[in-house]
């Protein structure tokens, strides 16, 4: 069994999130999933996505939180002098503690959807109580398999070079300062070198990729391009939902996703027994 | 029922109940949400901020959204803010169909004022608009590299599951004109239609705000609301009256 608990925490006591916590301890604790704002929506996520992974990773076993960084959803700002990368790392590491004293976990699985993968990554470069992330729509880079992909079908195809256009046209639109995900990307070799350390530190990673972002990524075949033999070990592996969205507005798309990170887990962070919600 | 109390210092010398809107439109305005309460906390008035069973944080899957259940959530929302804030009188506040459920739950929950958003007053009319976006964004060029079939976007509304149950009540409902005194701030583009007076039956008073909000933009569907002169406006009229 597992309940729901709303938290009020952090150095600050300025953080907020929710918490599925087991009401009977497991004798080993599992991996504790805690789940990042996805750009500035609120801790219960696109279309509410949030609440239902964290309450299928509840069902399979798993204590989760979703919460809200500094400033943004319910939560306050630290007053501290920091740097946002500083606050980040500050703030998950807050998230860790409060999952750690109500459920007894030690280890810890970041999860995040665009800013929130970015922000998971920041804090998996150097916490050693990350365990595991799941990035969804994570970095990569264009390659050239990418550009072939890309533009060879629009020189004939009249609708693309049309989706094409209007794409560009609708994201200038976006640039009024109320785009919720809106980021950009550090140089490929500094993320490459830090997933190889992740790596090296036994972390287990998983990115998923939707077609909400083939503006960047467009096939399974692309994340080995970007990464090369990184991409072969076996501790990392991704995927492409390429019919999606970037948020998953619909509800076949999200089952999808939620069975492929349930899977993902239960592989590599093995519960020793499920919980029914 | 997950809810924030937004407390006061000292004795609060009003109370809000904020009744969020549902679907997308509740996380879209969830920050201008909370913007409101603090201003009104500023003020000396107490806020609560709630999520209905089925939404938000609370309880329950989205497909089990059902309105009577978000009147009734609403009443027990209403008994804590009493409770928290020691006020009797309770002004509700809405927006789009946070302000239907306000008016609809005004009377069981005791609310003696509403102040309303841009509130959805024909349900029928909102299903048919609600129904017309959903077929649209299974088709949007912006949102999917190809176009969604039908069975994978029935049963929802803009990323949301929706019962049959809901689809059928929402549709039945309309306002009819409130024996409690209303105010509509009203931020909808002027081709909208919003006869506010023929359908909250001529009681309504009505602030226009300068700023319109994107609500049914299907291409505005995950850009946050921010309205700065909503939360003026109620803030003027609540120091005015409250």
């Amino acid at each position: 069994m597992t309940k729901e608990r709303a938290f009020r925490f952090g150095r600050a006591q300025h953080l907020v999130g929710v918490a599925g916590l087991p009401t009977t301890p497991a004798p080993v604790a599992p991996v504790g999933v805690i789940v990042l704002n996805a750009g500035m929506v609120h801790r219960v996520g696109p279309f509410r996505l949030h609440v239902e992974i964290t309450r299928r990773l509840n069902a399979c076993g798993y204590p989760t939180l979703r919460f809200d960084l500094s400033s943004l959803g319910d939560s306050g700002a630290s007053n501290e002098s920091q740097s946002q990368v500083q606050q980040i790392r500050a703030d998950v590491a807050d998230a860790m503690s409060l999952l750690a004293s109500h459920a007894g976990c030690t280890r810890f699985v970041l999860l995040g959807l665009c800013s929130g993968a970015q922000n998971a990554h920041t804090v998996a470069v150097d916490e050693p109580r990350v365990a595991g992330a799941i990035f969804l729509d994570g970095y990569a880079y264009r390659t050239l398999g990418f550009r072939l992909r890309h533009y060879l079908p629009r020189l004939w195809s009249a609708a693309r070079w049309h989706r094409f256009i209007s794409r560009k046209l609708q994201a200038a639109a976006n640039r009024r300062g109320d785009d919720v995900f809106a980021v950009s990307f550090p140089p490929q070799e500094q993320v490459q070198r830090e997933l190889t350390a992740m790596l090296d530190r036994g972390l287990r990673l998983h990115f998923i990729y939707s077609g909400g972002v083939t503006r960047y990524f467009n096939h399974p075949r692309q994340f080995r391009e970007c990464f090369g033999r990184l991409a072969d070990r076996p501790e990392i592996s991704a995927r492409l939902f390429a019919g999606t969205d970037h948020t998953y507005a619909l509800q076949v798309d999200r089952q999808y996703l939620l069975q492929d990170i349930a899977d993902w887990l239960q592989q590599q962070f093995p519960t020793s027994g499920e919980s029914i919600p | 029922m997950f809810g924030l109390y937004h407390a006061v210092a000292g004795q609060a010398r009003a109370a809000v109940l904020l009744c969020p809107p549902l679907g997308q439109d509740m996380i879209r305005s969830h920050r201008v949400y909370r913007q409101l309460a603090d201003a009104l906390a500023l003020q000396g008035i107490a806020a609560l901020r709630f999520d209905y069973y089925g939404s938000g944080d609370s309880a329950g899957g989205s497909d089990e959204l059902d309105w009577a259940r978000c009147l009734a959530d609403t009443v027990t929302a209403a008994g804590e803010l009493r409770a928290r804030s020691g006020c009797a009188r309770l002004i509700g506040f809405g927006a789009r169909l946070g302000g239907s459920i306000a008016l609809g739950a005004a009377g069981t929950a005791r609310l003696s004022e509403l102040l309303l958003w841009d509130p959805v007053l024909d349900g029928n009319r909102h299903v048919a608009a609600l129904d017309a976006l959903q077929d649209a964004l299974r088709v949007d060029p912006m949102r999917f590299n190809a176009p969604r079939t039908r069975e994978d976007a029935a049963g929802q509304w803009l990323g949301f599951p929706i019962g049959a149950g809901l689809h059928r009540q929402l549709g039945n409902w309309r306002a009819e004109p409130s024996p409690l005194p209303v105010r509509v701030f009203d931020s909808l583009p002027p081709a909208a239609a919003h006869d506010w007076n023929t359908l909250l039956g001529g009681a309504a008073s009505v602030t226009e705000l300068p700023s319109t909000a994107s609500w049914d933009e299907l291409d505005r569907l995950e850009h946050a609301i921010l309205s700065p002169d909503l939360i003026r406006a109620v803030g003027d009229h609540l120091r005015a009256t409250a």
